[in-house]
């Protein structure tokens, strides 16, 4: 059967009930697709968490254990040091959420990474939590409408900024911090197997876009992906002990209109009042902020990153 | 309790037990939509499908591919002007690929290595068809009826095949010894009568009677009467019959400044010819050069690397002129009066040659040579052709109230005047022929619109430069040397990998890559399909269609 003959790990099988076009399962899938199959998983409760395990089955094809949203990185941590205690050379995964790292689940995480276990943490950053309901997390970006910051007369979206969660990763001098995103797939390949091939800790950040609760259509996921990418608002970036050693250059840079207005949790921005006006023009800002600071012009000597920019070839030549 | 070992395939306990499928209001389906180029061929190429399959490296299936609708792909990839090219979707990312250097390449590999024309044998009892005229209409009829497995046998008045390409095609473009070597296998697959006259050595009547079906492609042979204001100087020449001097002895009468009038092929090989022999040439036309935007009735007929070739070999053009007057001394002339015009749209769609008052000037020449079309020689054939002296024919190349007889090339009314175009009335023809051989009604081609540009993801693309031929410079083309050299192997590799596979898969593996659900499979088998949806699981999110870089990839309301 077909199936069974795919050429490649097939680590998360269909079956599982995430949504149409759902960012965090193709992030998942494209993960594991690298990291496979010598690992061991430890998920934190959220989407990823619900749609793959519905009693009896599982859409898991590696060992996997269901940590409580806190704790991920110290059950992560547990599962290596055991592995190491039995002399065991296995790599261990923990995934999580937004809200399982930049929040609930971030002293866990920080003392995992402090005591420097072997593990790849890796955050499927879907910007708010979304199993519950839409609700703003610390991921959530400036000016989007989420339930528990809805926009109206009073606020336009979240008041406050999205987390500079890597930043802070990297202030604990880990050997490999990374950002990816599912629009992107050879760069999201190639930056799981970087970051299981180091000794120690490393950390992940995938941007995966949630079509329910960013609201655009399921066909557009790697689209919105992709322009977050392009308009600066998401760079791509590597990071080693804190330094940062890599960064996808922008062909073709984007206004962040471009990324904003398919998505309705951004559609109070383009009321053209002067407050919404004055919101476009901070989102901006912050986009034009992370080019000048990570340099995505292209000035890197591979101006093209023709590697991680996922030019496809005829045959199904890729690079990663 | 089953033992998995790590990453082996197993059903027990999986998910793949829940089918998500019936979640699914639109299905994702592999359509095929014709690409710009394939649309926008006379000859009816599919140049997206040959070039993909160099690509693959395959490159006797894609002459093979080629050869199913041009069996002269040596000679058009040099003389067509081809607006394939010109349709070609990556013209509008950063430059067309260089389609007519891979038709040439391809036409090259296949004499080189003696391919022979694949061809299904012929059927017990098959029919035979005439086919008037040697040149690339009745050849690529004859050749396309034999493809169908009818018998077809030429007649020309010439002793060797291949008409127009053969008499008035200068070597500097196409090189006899390329004619030659695709002809000889070509004339392999029918049969050929030379020396053979209609009107002199057969009858029309005679044919009709021998054979199943007739096909009549002369071409143009007979220049159109010229003068000014009824005027003519004694020792005038058309443009043809001198260019058919040069090309078959390799000279032309001695001649120290000439005008050529027309704006065509003929016209721009005329100049060339001279000014190789030493001539000061002028043209004039009143026509501007070809560009995209302009309308084909007031744009040159000649290919724009050819106007421009003639420019660097020293001819000069004076675009948008008339000749007002011809200034003769006895009947002999010593120079012409120009004058500016422009062809101006009447509210009728027409176009009118509107000469401007005031801005007459006189050039000293001791030629005018008219290259203003020809037509059809009419002799044998004089009951058929319509008032301005060509066949007027249906879509299929069926002559109206002559059953058995079709009439295509040059020679018809509203003909492309190219040798590709010629090459597709054949190629119809033959479909039509067929069609009335078996008594079947013969439905028209019919090509669906092709792709639009919108219609690709280019994100998965990246810029790379044409791959451009090197030229001779314009002081080393002598006599009958080639211009242009054509790309090697090694750049027509490079090139086939620019092509964007417009609306057809080209197994890059994106719609498997991009499936949240791996409802995209992977098949193993190299031909046919290479992707299968599996409907048991694909939640229609539509991801595979909107990221598919080629648009081979429709959603489709789910009926119920």
């Amino acid at each position: 059967m077909l199936r069974t003959q795919q050429p490649r790990f097939q680590g998360l099988d269909p079956g599982h009930r995430a949504c149409q076009g759902c960012g965090q399962a193709l992030a998942a899938r494209l993960t594991l697709e690298a990291a496979g199959p010598d690992i061991l998983l430890a998920n934190a409760t959220g989407c990823l968490e619900v749609f793959t395990t519905a009693w009896p089955e599982s859409a898991w094809r590696v060992p996997y254990l269901h940590s409580v949203f806190a704790n991920a990185a110290a059950v992560a941590a547990g599962m290596e040091a055991a592995l190491k205690a039995q002399g065991k050379d296995v790599k261990v995964i923990a995934l999580a959420g937004d809200g399982g790292t930049f929040d609930i689940g971030f002293q866990a995480l920080s003392g995992m990474l402090e005591r420097g276990h072997d593990v790849l943490f890796v955050c499927y950053d879907n910007e708010a939590y979304m199993n519950t309901g839409v609700q703003r997390s610390g991921s959530t970006p400036h000016a989007a409408s989420t339930t528990t910051s809805p926009a109206g007369v009073a606020r336009m979206g979240k008041r406050h900024l999205k987390k500079d969660i890597l930043a802070i990763i990297a202030a604990h001098h880990i050997p490999y911090a990374a950002t990816a995103s599912v629009a992107y797939p050879a760069d999201l390949r190639k930056k799981v197997r970087r970051a299981l091939q180091v000794a120690g800790p490393s950390f992940l950040q995938v941007h995966s876009p949630c079509p329910l609760g960013w609201g655009h259509g399921s066909e557009l996921s790697i689209e919105i992906a992709r322009l977050a990418v392009q308009t600066g608002l998401f760079p791509l970036i590597e990071l080693e002990r804190g330094a940062l050693v890599g960064a996808m250059p922008i062909r073709q840079i984007h206004p962040v209109t471009d990324y904003l207005k398919p998505q309705s949790r951004f559609r109070h921005l383009f009321a053209g009042d002067p407050r919404a006006r004055e919101e476009l023009a901070h989102l901006q800002a912050l986009a034009d902020h992370n080019i000048e600071a990570y340099g995505l012009r292209g000035e890197m000597p591979d101006g093209l990153d023709s590697e991680g920019a996922d030019t496809v070839r005829r045959g199904g030549l890729r690079s990663a | 309790m089953p033992i998995m070992t790590p990453g082996a395939f197993a059903y027990p306990g999986t998910s793949l037990a829940f089918k998500t499928g019936g979640w699914r209001t639109a299905r994702p389906v592999h359509r095929w939509v014709p690409a710009p180029c394939h649309a926008g061929c006379p000859a009816g190429e599919d140049p997206c499908g040959y070039v993909g399959l160099v690509a693959e490296g395959n490159i006797k299936g894609a002459w093979e591919r080629l050869v199913a609708s041009n069996p002269l792909p040596a000679v058009t990839g040099r003389v067509c002007d081809h607006p394939c090219e010109s349709a070609c979707h990556r013209g509008s990312y950063d430059s067309p690929i260089a389609i007519h250097n891979v038709e040439r390449w391809l036409g090259d590999e296949a004499a080189r290595e003696a391919w022979e024309y694949p061809l299904p044998p012929l059927p017990a009892g098959a029919k035979t068809v005439a086919v008037v005229g040697a040149g690339p209409g009745g050849l690529s009829c004859a050749y396309h009826l034999r493809r169908l497995g009818i018998k077809a046998t030429v007649i020309d008045r010439l002793p060797l095949a291949g008409g127009t390409l053969r008499t008035a095609l200068p070597g500097y473009r196409l090189p006899r010894e390329v004619l030659d070597r695709e002809l000889e296998r070509l004339m392999a697959t029918v049969s050929f009568l030379p020396h053979t006259s209609l009107g002199r050595d057969v009858a029309l009547e005679e044919l009709l009677h021998d054979y199943a079906a007739v096909f009549l492609a002369p071409g143009r042979q007979q220049p159109h009467a010229w003068d000014v204001d009824g005027r003519v100087p004694r020792d005038l020449h058309a443009a043809l019959p001198l260019l058919e001097e040069w090309v078959a002895f390799g000279k032309v009468p001695e001649i120290h400044s000439a005008v050529v009038v027309g704006g065509g092929n003929s016209a721009i090989d005329m100049a060339r010819v001279l000014a190789r022999t030493g001539a000061k040439v002028h043209l004039v036309t009143h026509d501007v050069r070809p560009a995209p935007g302009v309308p084909r009735a007031v744009a040159m007929k000649a290919a724009p690397r050819d106007i421009q070739q003639a420019e660097e070999e020293g001819v000069v053009l004076h675009l948008e002129h008339a000749i007002h007057h011809l200034i003769l001394r006895g009947e002999k002339v010593v120079g012409v009066e120009l004058v500016r015009v422009k062809k101006l749209a009447r509210d009728d769609g027409h176009y009118e040659i509107v000469p401007f008052e005031g801005t007459e000037t006189v050039l000293h020449v001791d030629q005018v040579i008219p290259a203003v079309g020809q037509k059809v020689a009419p002799e044998g054939m004089e009951s058929l052709l319509a008032a301005r002296g060509f066949f007027a024919v249906d879509d299929a190349g069926r002559i109206p109230g002559h059953d058995g007889l079709f009439a295509g090339g040059d020679a018809r009314v509203g003909a492309w005047g190219t040798v590709s175009g010629a090459v597709g009335d054949g190629r119809r023809a033959a479909l039509a022929i067929e069609a009335y051989l078996s008594g079947q009604p013969h439905g028209l081609e019919r090509h669906p619109e092709p792709i639009q540009f919108s219609g690709l993801n280019l994100n998965y693309f990246e810029h790379a430069p044409r791959g451009e031929e090197v030229l001779l410079p314009p002081d080393g083309r002598v006599g009958t040397a080639e211009i242009a050299a054509g790309l090697s192997g090694q750049e027509v590799a490079l090139e086939v990998a620019r092509c964007l596979s417009c609306g057809t898969c080209m197994a890059c593996d994106n719609c498997w890559t991009v499936c949240p659900d791996q409802a995209v499979l992977k098949m193993q088998s190299p031909a046919g399909m290479r992707y299968l949806t599996d409907y048991d699981y694909c939640k229609g999110c539509g991801l595979c269609a909107h990221e598919c870089p080629v648009g081979f990839i429709a959603m489709v309301e789910e009926s119920s």
